[in-house]
């Protein structure tokens, strides 16, 4: 009895920092999509494939 | 931590579900949890503040008791501490008034917003520095306190939320823009609490588009829908979103 109460005084103690934390969180990093870097991506892409294959040697 | 945000996203998920069915049901499973697991419990209800009491806000139902004693239990468990940051002063202040809100004498809300009869005000926490706090750092503090954006709110931080509603806009197009749906909601609930959108911002579809993005999070579900319910009531519909 006396180990389950003290383990819950643990936790209760440790949840107190999460709470704190999870109350005054920072900022979260932004996922961005940057236009300009999916247009250059889509030009490069298109570009790889339009482009002539590689030149192979000839057989025999 | 972990254990701590599973038991938020439960908390949640259940505040959710009874905005969602609107209909007259409590927060489920309060006080039934037994040792560790009611521990967690009640730091979740402080982590999620009033917002654990919203359905009772939004729908006006008579709040339950098993739910007040969850909250006063995470409010007693959790007091602000003398360092404690200005968002968990503000977070317990909410608390603290939206249950002094619905145990009025008749034990249901009191809809111009006052205080009981008999029960001493509470001095307003300190709120100046976000007066001059850029617009991504005010939207991003507004989104945290979101719990104290209700209809009728009449704190200070609404106050300001309200003189500052175009940057609480801005800084909900940026938080789109970045896919924090959190913050998004969190500025999006502002805005609808302050109806202080401007008409070209887009509010309605804007908070649909969050809530169809980022609505897995039962904390982004939480906030959108309770913006979407007061754009309904305000808008005359008077029901909230299904």
């Amino acid at each position: 009895m006396f180990s389950t109460e003290s383990t819950t005084r643990d936790l209760h103690k440790a949840l107190e920092t999460d709470v704190e934390a999870a109350l005054n969180p920072t900022e979260a990093d932004g996922v961005f999509r940057d236009s300009r870097e999916c247009a250059a991506l889509l030009l490069l892409a298109g570009a790889l494939l339009l482009s002539p294959p590689t030149p192979r040697p000839k057989k025999g | 931590m972990k254990q701590l945000s599973g038991a938020i996203h439960d908390l949640a998920s259940e505040v959710v579900s009874v905005l969602r069915d609107g209909g007259h049901r409590s927060v489920a499973g309060t006080g039934t949890a037994q040792g560790d697991e009611a521990v967690l419990r009640v730091a979740a209800a402080r982590a999620l503040g009033a917002d654990v009491l919203l359905p009772t806000t939004l729908l006006r139902h008579p709040p339950e008791e098993p739910v007040l004693a969850l909250v006063r239990e995470a409010m007693r468990a959790y007091p602000p501490g003398p360092d404690a940051s200005s968002a968990t002063v503000w977070s317990h202040w909410a608390m603290e008034r939206t249950v002094l809100r619905l145990t009025s004498v008749d034990g249901v809300a009191d809809g111009s917003g006052g205080r009981p009869a008999g029960v001493p005000p509470t001095a307003q926490p300190d709120v100046s520095d976000l007066e001059s706090a850029p617009w991504q750092r005010l939207t991003h503090q507004l989104a945290v306190l979101g719990a104290l954006a209700v209809p009728g709110a009449d704190s200070a931080v609404a106050e300001l939320a309200g003189r500052r509603s175009l940057d609480v806009s801005r800084g909900f197009v940026r938080a789109v823009r970045r896919r924090d749906w959190l913050q998004a909601a969190g500025a999006g609930r502002w805005l609808a609490a302050v109806d202080g959108a401007p008409g070209s911002l887009g509010l309605d579809a804007g908070l649909d588009f969050v809530l169809h993005m980022g609505g897995a999070d039962p904390r982004v579900a939480l906030h959108a829908r309770a913006a979407l319910w007061m754009r309904a009531a305000a808008g005359g519909e008077g029901v909230p979103p299904s």
